[in-house]
């Protein structure tokens, strides 16, 4: 099922930051500020730090084979059954979290755009871009990705800019109050949100990408970008509303925008914050989307994987709605079996891939895919 | 009732639209893929619509990762 979809090196970039970024603007600073308090700013460093480790592996991976995906790469290395039952367990992963982020911006836009539009509504609305996304393909996702990302930093820069007469350094001190075990705890979040998820970015990596050998680059470069925007967003929390506000908030990043206020005359543009969330949340969410389909239909063998996503749409929408049945529930959840998930599909799978690849190394030297 | 009907007029539309080129191009394999997965999403949306509750995979994963939760945070 191997189609004739190339990107440049350049929309890829484009595509990492952008799912680096993903949810991680508008709700991480309240994860980060909850165990480091004032030092949220350190854990994002280093959050970002550990992170770049994690895709560094994850590019030795696609590397060893760089025409085959990562569902492909599975199957070749665990066996038919093992590699079929371990990618299932991938594509389900992947599914899930599209359906966990479909709740995130259904949430979002029903608590503060659109408080008398039923969830349903919006997920449906946003369902429908997504498979069309898919349908037409990864050039498509690729192309509106770059329109995005200059709407994005335009946006982004025009919010930091007008929040920088509001940040009060005090805020900040007194600096590395927080232990090791707080911080490490906080960064972990920033970890598996923005680094360890990146995985299914293997299932374009490098095999859809026409210069392989700079792609790796742009990989790393890109969750650095990425990094560097959440730790920006991070600081500014931490200056403008403090440690306390920012932990207590589910969405920090929009109080910071509603804080907005030059000479009594721009003030409440939080709205450029929902434009940047939704940018950054359908991107992340059309990748989900676009690894799970693609890699069901891999999994299978069909010829052509756009059957399957009219039908997935509609359980996406479905799953959307029961997966959390409320705020609480999705609270606990992703600060505790979401982790050890994403930990297990996105750490522990390629570790396991590496420990096999060393055992079977002449073996599979052998296959014509290898490089 | 009414959101019972709506899942299936999307049903309808959806299987307008795609099978009849799956049927010219004589994709069987995903034909039959297709028609599964879209049974179980029309199913699953009429459960949802008629208040039913629809077995959650959050809680299957969290009942898979607590063990490992509890002897982490002791």
């Amino acid at each position: 099922m191997m189609q004739n979809v190339k990107i440049s090196s350049y929309q890829f970039l484009v595509l990492v930051i952008l799912f680096t970024i993903g949810t991680s603007i508008l709700i991480l600073p309240s994860d980060l500020a909850e165990n480091a308090k004032q030092d949220a700013w350190i854990a994002a460093i280093i959050g970002t730090g550990i992170g770049l480790l994690i895709i560094w592996l994850f590019t030795k991976i696609g590397f060893w084979f760089p025409k085959l995906t990562y569902v492909q790469v599975n199957e070749l290395l665990f066996g038919k059954w093992i590699g079929k039952a371990l990618s299932l367990l991938f594509v389900f992963a992947t599914f899930l979290f599209t359906a966990t982020l479909m709740y995130y911006s259904g949430t979002f836009l029903t608590l503060h755009v659109m408080p008398n539009t039923p969830m349903a509504a919006t997920n449906t609305l946003l369902a429908i871009v997504l498979v069309m996304a898919v349908r037409l393909g990864l050039e498509t996702i690729a192309r509106s990705a770059e329109i995005f990302i200059a709407v994005f930093f335009l946006l982004f820069f025009l919010l930091v800019v007008s929040i920088s007469p509001e940040v009060r350094i005090e805020n900040i001190q007194p600096i590395l109050e927080a232990d090791i075990k707080s911080i490490a705890q906080s960064s972990l979040f920033l970890i598996v949100t923005s680094s360890v998820d990146a995985v299914c970015l293997l299932m374009i990596f490098p095999a859809f990408i026409n210069q392989p050998k700079s792609a790796k680059k742009t990989f790393l470069i890109g969750n650095l970008i990425g990094g560097l925007v959440v730790i920006i967003i991070t600081m500014l929390c931490i200056l403008v509303l403090g440690a306390d506000l920012t932990a207590r908030q589910m969405y920090p990043s929009y109080g910071l925008a509603k804080k907005v206020n030059i000479g009594n005359f721009v003030t409440r543009i939080e709205a450029t914050m929902v434009a940047l969330w939704l940018i950054c949340l359908f991107t992340k969410m059309v990748l989900y989307f676009y690894a799970s389909i693609f890699g069901l239909g891999q999994i299978l063998n069909l010829k052509d994987y756009r059957p399957l996503t009219y039908p997935l749409g509609l359980i996406v929408v479905i799953l959307s709605l029961v997966i959390f049945p409320n705020v609480i529930y999705q609270q606990k959840f992703s600060t505790t079996t979401e982790l050890y998930f994403s930990l297990t599909i996105g750490i522990f799978l390629p570790l396991l891939m590496v420990i096999v690849y060393a055992i079977r190394k002449k073996q599979l030297k052998k296959n014509p895919d290898h490089s | 009732m009414l959101k019972s009907v709506g899942i299936l007029l999307v049903a309808a539309i959806i299987l307008f639209i795609e099978v009849p080129s799956l049927l010219e191009k004589k994709y069987k394999k995903e034909l039959i893929v297709f028609s599964m997965l879209l049974a179980i999403g029309v199913g699953l949306g009429m459960a949802h619509s008629m208040g039913k509750s629809i077995p959650n995979p959050n809680d299957l994963l969290t009942f898979i990762f607590k063990p490992l939760h509890d002897a982490l945070i002791r």
